[in-house]
């Protein structure tokens, strides 16, 4: 459920920022019970958000997960690392996790920031 | 198919999670947060100056593997265990920096958080803007 004061996202050239999800239902806005129920949620919001910009999961380039207590780091992580495509296909997201208060009580929350179009390759990536 | 590349590289502390240590994309460098572990041993360092000194290392050396120099930074996100520790960090974190004559300082967050991975004193991500 968004506030007033919420975007779902911005895009700026080929990239998109995303507004920090939560497992809030987006209709309701009532929070699924528990971190696993919470995390399929978000992830799912998450796509919902991407396809509308024309981006994939991808396509994300870095992640910031907060957890409401650090040792849910590993229950997240476990359905984070499912939802995210095969890293032999893919590289995996560049990522940033803490623990914070959330709001809404949330358990866990995401911010997202994605590519949205053709950004150049760099096949001479320096590879030390 | 996705157009982000990862940057490989051997000189951080071995991946414990589901991240690539860092992603360029178009002319933007994403660095996953740094703390002092050793990229050796994957142990913390002592204390919270030799974390620090450790972690910028880190970001040295992620940045030198994605063909970036510390002027290229943007934006930081500085995250402590205790907000006291703020002033110390910051005092290494400034002399780490080129002079504000060569480059501006970067954007920065910093903030406390209620608890670091691996029980960490201090954590630091990067956004690079690729020199060129």
């Amino acid at each position: 459920m968004l506030s007033p004061t919420n975007t779902e996202a911005t895009r700026f050239g080929d990239l998109l920022f995303l507004e920090a999800q939560t497992g809030h239902d987006p209709a309701t806005g009532v929070l699924p019970d528990g971190v696993e129920a919470q995390t399929h949620a978000l992830v799912a919001k998450i796509d919902a958000i991407l396809d509308r910009f024309g981006s994939t999961k991808a396509d994300i380039l870095m992640v910031t997960l907060v957890f409401a207590d650090i040792r849910l780091f590993k229950a997240v992580d476990v359905i984070y690392a499912a939802w995210l495509p095969p890293r032999e296909e893919v590289p995996l997201p560049a990522c940033t996790a803490y623990a914070a208060a959330l709001p809404g009580g949330a358990l866990v929350q995401a911010e997202v920031i994605a590519a949205v179009a053709s950004i150049p390759t760099h096949p001479e990536e320096p590879n030390r | 198919m996705s157009e982000k590349r990862k940057i490989a590289t051997t000189a951080i502390p071995p991946g414990t999670g589901t991240y690539t240590p860092a992603i360029r994309a178009g002319g933007f460098v994403f660095l996953t947060a740094q703390t002092g572990r050793s990229p050796e041993t994957g142990q913390l360092a002592e204390g919270l100056e030799g974390q620090t000194r450790a972690m910028l290392e880190n970001i040295d050396r992620l940045l030198s593997a994605s063909g970036c120099s510390r002027k290229d930074i943007v934006q930081v996100t500085l995250l402590l265990a205790d907000i006291v520790d703020f002033k110390a960090v910051d005092q290494l974190y400034v002399e780490w920096l080129p002079d504000r004559g060569e480059a501006p300082y970067p954007t920065r967050t910093a903030f406390q958080a209620a608890a670091l991975p691996a029980g960490a004193r201090v954590m630091m991500d990067v956004v690079v803007l690729f020199p060129g």
